[in-house]
């Protein structure tokens, strides 16, 4: 039998750390017990639970105890060390909220082994279609799992593979899209640098079903390990004979080969990708006419993200049903997010779509590191939105995040708390947006670029009163004419934080004023002299002197001299400087 | 290598590498993980085990998913639960090899997950 071990871990993050004291007396009541040498004590850095203040987990057994008191230990050792018992009262009862289809190898096997792939059931769900299934097979297949493209406006895949199936051409391309460029988004990238032979299974699946003979891996030439494990990968594939003429002994060829993005935000829009593949300037082009029908080289050509294509061998295996068990109504499976921003634990997290924005922040990121509270969580980068805290309840999926003005996007999820400033953060999403814009469209270069004019102007205290109605309407006009989808929706941001924070704007342009201290222009910094103890660590810390003053008088700081740097109100260990 | 010229090649293939493994050390070596040092980590633990002469593999693996924890060390020993170790540095890396793959004891304060 296993050894026993209690895992103990303080979970209250405001006050002080009690894990020690617990540890010391979990040992103490040990060596009363007579145990001390079966039973191994552990404190724990993180176990998984947040706000339940002290957690013990009795292992092998794996009872898990919430807040634990002084009294309860002897109790935990009589019941569960000595007897394998459950103490109810304590007992915290918890669903795992990750289920990982996309991420399933993540951090399992190695990735530049194909080996542990196959080990893995890798290359099992090819076979399986390779041997067994006629192309539109493999099409109902995706359409019975309700798969939808994880790239962004969640498109379902066995219609854009069936089109381009339908479309007739000699010659037909697959294309995964890795040209990941949303702030804060790296799921793909973990994808591609974790498991990159389950997109490289996914895309001759695909290149199965639509009949074509070629694909292309169009990365961001930013993923130089992305690239280098894939490129591996593909190399091992050909080796085992996965990759090329006469696959596993059947007669399907297929051909795989990389191309790196130069850079460009833009190049992840299909059509501009495809431009830049040919080796033409990546910008896009109006459509229709559609990709699956004239595509790459005027071939059809199905795109699809890498996310999509690391669902597609999972599904095969488990059938369409399982996957469409999944999920919500109309979203079916897990989405990966990359939980980053004022988060405690951020990292990727994969939940089944329809859990909630509150499960998955504070259940799996365990809230804010600050310890103060939410204001609003960003979803789908720059053509996304906030969603203020108000709906932190909504289950997350394709329909719901749209009816809140963002979307789901490639999966970037920023947390910000009460420290954050709306107006500052929309600058932020905005000015991406006019540096990526490709410049073809007036609507998306010219307006883009005088919102953002506008917003800095309202963050440097200079807004005027008709700003707000003028921003509306340019936001709109780009909704509404630009050509791509970077243009069409790089006024979201704008517009949904306008729409939920509206009075956090007025108060820049009214009163002048950040209320989240935020805004440079809008707040002076001054030191409380009933507070100061006179250190002079602000004097110390300030990068330009502009801190005057002496020991004898007291200091205080140079306005005009000043950066609003903030490195004083840092530094001071007894709060005595004032941001206002 | 020999090309897989049949599903039965594959699945074949397959039967011949799932060996059950125990005793594996793994270091998460996408990029959150080398960027918080992973490699170091993985050095050291190369090195070290093989100074000691342990019977223990050393392997690379992809990203878990908690990279604020960086670098991540997976460890199963037969007898313990799999745990993973988060912010391993080379200190903590000899520590897990002489307390937990030698000692048999799990080591403290660097827990980060369980994996059952």
């Amino acid at each position: 039998m296993d050894k026993k071990i209690i895992f103990i871990k303080d979970t209250d993050s405001q006050a002080a750390d009690r894990t020690r004291d617990f540890y010391t007396a979990f040992l103490d009541q040990l060596r009363e017990d007579g145990l001390q040498d079966e039973v191994q004590v552990l404190r724990v850095a993180d176990i998984g639970i947040y706000s339940q203040g002290v957690v013990v987990k009795v292992l092998p057994a794996g009872m898990t105890y919430g807040k634990v008191k002084d009294a309860d230990i002897k109790r935990i050792i009589e019941s569960s060390v000595k007897k394998d018992q459950v103490v109810e009262d304590l007992l915290l009862k918890r669903e795992p909220k990750q289920l990982r289809i996309v991420l399933r190898n993540c951090g399992v096997i190695d990735p530049d082994s194909i080996d542990e792939y196959i080990a893995a059931d890798g290359y099992a769900a090819l076979a399986k279609v390779i041997h067994g299934y006629t192309p539109e097979k493999v099409i109902e297949e995706l359409k019975a799992s309700g798969l939808r493209g994880r790239g962004g406006a969640g498109y379902p895949t066995w219609m854009k593979w069936n089109f381009t199936r339908q479309s007739k051409s000699e010659e037909k391309y697959i294309i995964c899209n890795a040209d990941e460029g949303d702030p804060g988004a790296y799921m793909d990238r973990s994808v591609l640098e974790g498991d990159p032979h389950s997109v490289i299974e996914g895309m001759i699946i695909a290149g199965f079903a639509i009949g074509a003979s070629n694909g292309f891996f169009y990365i961001r030439a930013e993923y130089p390990l992305a690239v280098e494990r894939i490129n591996k990968a593909i190399k091992q594939a050909y080796d085992y004979g996965l990759l090329g003429s006469n696959i596993l002994g059947s007669n399907f060829s297929f051909d795989l080969d990389v191309r790196l993005g130069a850079g460009a935000f833009v190049c992840g829009e299909e059509t501009a990708l495809i431009a830049s593949i040919e080796g033409r300037r990546g910008t896009p082009r109006p459509r229709p006419p559609y990709p699956s029908r004239e595509g790459l080289w005027g071939k059809p050509t199905a795109i699809n993200n890498v996310e999509t294509l690391a669902n597609i061998a999972a599904i095969i295996l488990r059938g369409g049903k399982w996957f469409s068990s999944i999920g919500t109504e109309k979203s079916k499976g897990t989405k990966v997010f990359a939980l980053t921003g004022k988060v405690k634990n951020s990292g990727l997290v994969e939940v089944p779509m329809g859990t909630t924005l509150r499960d998955i922040v504070f259940d799996i990121g365990g809230g804010t590191i600050s310890g103060k509270g939410i204001k609003a969580v960003q979803t789908g980068g720059p053509s996304g939105g906030v969603i203020p805290k108000e709906y932190l309840d909504t289950p997350v999926d394709y329909e719901n995040l749209q009816k809140l003005g963002s979307i789901m996007g490639s999966g970037g999820m920023i947390v910000m708390d009460e420290d954050d400033c709306m107006v500052d953060i929309t600058k932020f999403y905005l000015g991406f947006c006019v540096d990526e814009s490709c410049g073809k469209c007036a609507p998306c270069r010219l307006g883009g670029y005088q919102l953002l004019g506008m917003l800095t102007r309202i963050s440097e205290g200079h807004g005027v009163a008709g700003d707000l109605e003028k921003i509306r309407k340019i936001s709109e006009a780009m909704r509404k004419a630009s050509l791509c989808g970077l243009g069409q929706t790089a006024s979201n941001p704008v517009s949904s934080t306008l729409n939920y924070f509206e009075s956090e704007y007025k108060e820049h342009i009214l009163s002048k004023k950040c209320p989240a201290h935020k805004c440079k222009h809008l707040i002076t910094y001054s030191i409380m002299q009933g507070r100061c103890k006179r250190c002079r660590v602000c004097v110390m810390n300030c990068p330009v002197n502009a801190i005057g003053g002496d020991r004898e008088t007291g200091f205080y700081i140079e306005l005009d001299k000043c950066i609003k740097c903030g490195k004083c109100f840092e530094a001071c260990k007894f709060s005595a400087i004032l941001k206002e | 290598m020999a090309k897989l010229s049949s599903a039965q090649d594959l699945a074949k293939k397959k039967k011949e590498l799932q060996q059950p493994r125990n005793n594996w050390v793994k270091v998460g070596m996408s990029s959150c993980g080398l960027a918080a040092g992973a490699q170091e980590v993985y050095d050291t633990l190369v090195e070290e085990s093989r100074k000691r002469n342990m019977q223990i593999q050393i392997q690379k693996c992809g990203c878990q998913g908690m990279c604020y924890a960086e670098p991540l060390v997976e460890v199963s020993v037969e007898g313990l639960p799999v745990v993973v170790y988060g912010r391993v540095n080379r200190e903590t890396a000899v520590k897990i090899l002489d307390k937990h793959v030698a000692g048999k004891m799990l080591v403290n304060d660097s827990v980060f997950d369980l994996n059952t």
